[in-house]
């Protein structure tokens, strides 16, 4: 893990490399450079991309994008297994103007993870081939993982605003 | 079978053979669906009631509702609901369904189930044991005998208020209406 750190920081600007436990790594670096950074790590043998994920700093106005990968370093005699070693890459993106750039080049298994964020999080990721709906049914105004969307004025807004079927005949009636 | 049940099954053998025979369809949405297989396996076994878990709703004549229901998920629990021949019962199988349970400030989930098709009763419990679905059957029972269990002729009658409801949820619905012209009571 110590000579990972010091391939990585010799190799890049920008970037800050902590080992937070034995088998963990946490990279945090600038947007410019995920793309080069993640295929440098997949030459590495770091081939499993396991989640995008997003967190949500809205005073500070930024999404954080944060990109989980593992290894299968079969081939490599120092890797047993139990230093499986996983290596969490961070960003920060504008919340306002929230776009990035596609990993699928990369990373094939990317598409419904960044499907999923630009659902729940309105995060736009541009040459992604098909930002459709994934899960959500209903269109809603703000994206509903942010952090400003008020899920129970939502609740009122929404669901109990339709009556029941006995308040529905009624107001026919009358 | 019960000897002094005899009357009742020569007075209306129809009535009786829906309380005793009731195909189930379980709609699998949400954890609730842990209970089902010791419920129908050997431990508790459903079969000693009647209840006998089938394919498809075609051929189903009891649906249970396990779980939470999401928006997506209630368009298929119409579907399956519109498909079931009558007579048809209903049962909500644990919090979520009734009130949303944990879930009653999701902005993704259906608190009042009871809006959007009929229910014929509720199992409360986060999450019930396999004992309530058979007291609930038992209960059902009762009110078949007593025609209470009268969900799908509600269905039926009050169709239009129904389909508003589901209308003004999800806009406009893909299908077209189930009772055509049966507006007026």
């Amino acid at each position: 893990m110590k000579s990972l750190k010091k391939k990585l920081e010799s190799s890049f600007d920008n970037i800050r490399v902590d080992i937070t436990k034995d088998n963990r790594l946490t990279i945090t670096i600038k947007k410019d450079g995920i793309i080069s950074i993640l295929s440098f790590l997949k030459k590495l043998g770091y081939e499993h991309l396991a989640l995008i994920s997003c967190v949500d700093w809205i005073e500070e106005n930024e999404f954080e994008l944060v990109y989980i990968l593992s290894a299968y370093m079969e081939n490599d005699k120092e890797y047993t297994e139990k230093e499986k070693r996983s290596i969490i890459i961070k960003t920060r993106i504008s919340r306002e103007k929230a776009e990035f750039m596609t990993i699928i080049n990369i990373f094939e298994n990317a598409e419904p993870y960044e499907r999923e964020l630009h659902e729940l999080f309105g995060i736009n990721f541009e040459g992604h081939p098909r930002l459709t709906p994934l899960f959500l049914e209903r269109e809603y105004e703000i994206p509903p993982f942010r952090k400003d969307f008020d899920t129970r004025k939502y609740v009122k807004d929404v669901f109990d605003k339709i009556p029941t079927i006995e308040e529905r005949e009624k107001n026919e009636n009358h | 079978m019960d000897r002094n049940q005899l009357k009742k099954w020569f007075k209306s053998p129809a009535k009786m053979g829906h309380k005793y025979s009731l195909h189930v369809i379980y709609f699998c949405t949400g954890c609730g669906i842990i209970e089902i297989p010791p419920s129908i396996t050997t431990r508790w076994d459903a079969e000693r009631f009647g209840i006998i878990p089938v394919a498809t709703p075609r051929q189903a004549n009891l649906f249970l509702i396990t779980g939470y229901v999401s928006v997506k998920t209630l368009k298929p629990i119409i579907r399956t609901y519109e498909q079931m021949p009558d007579p048809k019962f209903t049962v909500g199988f644990g919090s979520c369904p009734i009130n949303g349970g944990m879930y009653w400030d999701s902005y993704n989930t259906i608190k009042h189930l009871d809006k959007y098709i009929p229910i014929d009763g509720w199992i409360a419990g986060c999450m019930p044991r396999p004992e309530a679905i058979f007291i609930a059957v038992t209960h059902l029972w009762t009110l078949i005998d007593k025609e209470m269990a009268d969900g799908y002729k509600k269905y039926r009658e009050n169709y239009k208020y129904y389909r508003a409801n589901q209308e003004q949820l999800y806009g406009k619905l893909e299908w077209p209406p189930l009772f055509a012209g049966k507006d007026k009571k």
